[in-house]
């Protein structure tokens, strides 16, 4: 997955481009923050919510989410519900992508 | 609104679109700005909804996907959230500093561009808020601290940490110290987090401390102890870093490490007050 953040088309911007963000920052942000607008598919945001505290402490620590790896999904009746099997390595891989986590070494940039 | 039935039977009929909505920006942002981000689905282009002074940045969606049923599984799945919040982010993050930006939070989502329109002209607010945050951005500032590292920092303030427990008072003693230490632990913790966000406030336009993000008890040799947003001026951002400096030099020798991340579309500056 490419950042396409970093582009200079548009002139400099007076603060330079930033970092590829953490998850977990990401997350506070975009589902916790910003103007709840009510559009017009209704979202349950309390399900969000929820999602939100389990991803948060998922990606707190890269070593703690390779501890908890399939069991951690496998094992959560909530994120379990309405879900196909099979996929679920898959789906790990992705977010440890997203994660920046990224097979055996952590590639966020630390300080 | 209830979901149009699916016409066909058997196989899937044309899906039907809807368009996702990330914030809104003044009607003066070229919509070039966002011509080579990819949406929440990558395979729409981000676009502008006018209206009056302001636009929406929008991307279509496919009801597939972010229909009242879909979404409703969809958000159950982690990986799917975190790619379409990093998506909606990446968005965001790519007018930062090149025009002013009020972010909305994940999943506004609309069957038409007449039903942003509606949406940007009941809003009023959404004008007011553009302008106070017109030129800031925003920063995130986390502190960790080495428990070890300020653990043997108190101790050595606080005298030898005790002779070797070879009686039943001795021993006494020491705990009485270990005791006394994790209280000061704690105490220089919540000063030093309390000092920080002040101090960074102080240099921003506004300040703003949310949860931690670390369970309790977690990774000892870096343990979060403040999470901390702050709005500020692009134009004054040196005052904002140097203070962030400042904190670090002074805190360096306890074990205290600061984090910056951004700059940040103003995520933590736009809820509450404006809300309907």
């Amino acid at each position: 997955m490419s950042t396409p953040m970093r582009r200079g088309e548009y002139g400099r911007s007076p603060i330079s481009g930033r970092e590829p963000a953490q998850l977990a920052d990401v997350l506070e942000r975009v589902l916790d923050k910003g103007i709840v607008i009510a559009g017009d598919i209704q979202i349950n945001l309390l399900d969000i919510e929820l999602l939100t505290i389990k991803l948060r402490l998922l990606v707190a620590s890269a070593d703690k989410a390779r501890e908890m790896g399939i069991d951690w999904w496998e094992g959560d009746p909530f994120l379990k519900r309405g879900k196909e099997n099979g996929a679920i390595e898959d789906r790990i891989k992705r977010l440890e992508r997203a994660a920046g986590i990224d097979g055996g070494s952590r590639s966020e940039p630390d300080g | 609104m209830a979901r149009a039935p699916n016409p066909t039977a058997d196989g899937r009929a044309l899906s039907e679109r809807a368009l996702y909505v990330y914030g809104v920006v003044p009607q003066t942002t070229p919509a070039e700005l966002f011509e080579e981000v990819p949406g929440v689905d990558p395979s729409e282009r981000v676009m502008l909804v006018n209206e009056g002074e302001l636009a929406a940045v929008a991307s279509g969606v496919s009801l597939d996907e972010f229909g009242e049923g879909p979404i409703e599984s969809n958000l159950r799945d982690p990986s799917w959230l975190a790619e379409k919040a990093r998506a909606h982010d990446r968005v965001l993050a790519t007018a930062v500093g090149r025009t002013t930006i009020v972010p909305f939070r994940f999943g506004a989502i609309y069957r038409s561009e007449e039903q942003i329109r509606d949406l940007l002209r009941e809003r009023t607010d959404l004008s007011a808020t553009l302008g106070r945050l017109e030129g800031a951005v925003e920063f995130g500032v986390k502190a960790f601290v080495d428990r070890a590292v300020l653990r043997a920092r108190l101790a050595a303030v606080g005298g030898p940490a005790g002779e070797p427990a070879s009686t039943g008072r001795a021993y006494m003693q020491r705990r009485q110290l270990e005791r006394r230490l994790d209280e000061d632990l704690a105490r220089f913790e919540a000063d030093c987090a309390h000092d920080s966000h002040e101090r960074l406030s102080a240099s921003a336009q506004q300040g703003h401390a949310n949860t931690l993000q670390q369970p309790e008890g977690e990774d000892e040799s870096r343990r979060m102890i403040l999470n901390g947003a702050y709005l500020v001026r692009t134009d004054a951002d040196r005052g904002f870093r140097e203070a962030l400096s400042a904190l670090e030099r002074e805190y360096a020798d306890d074990g205290v490490q600061f984090d910056l991340t951004g700059p940040w579309p103003p995520y933590n500056f736009v809820a509450d007050e404006e809300r309907s």
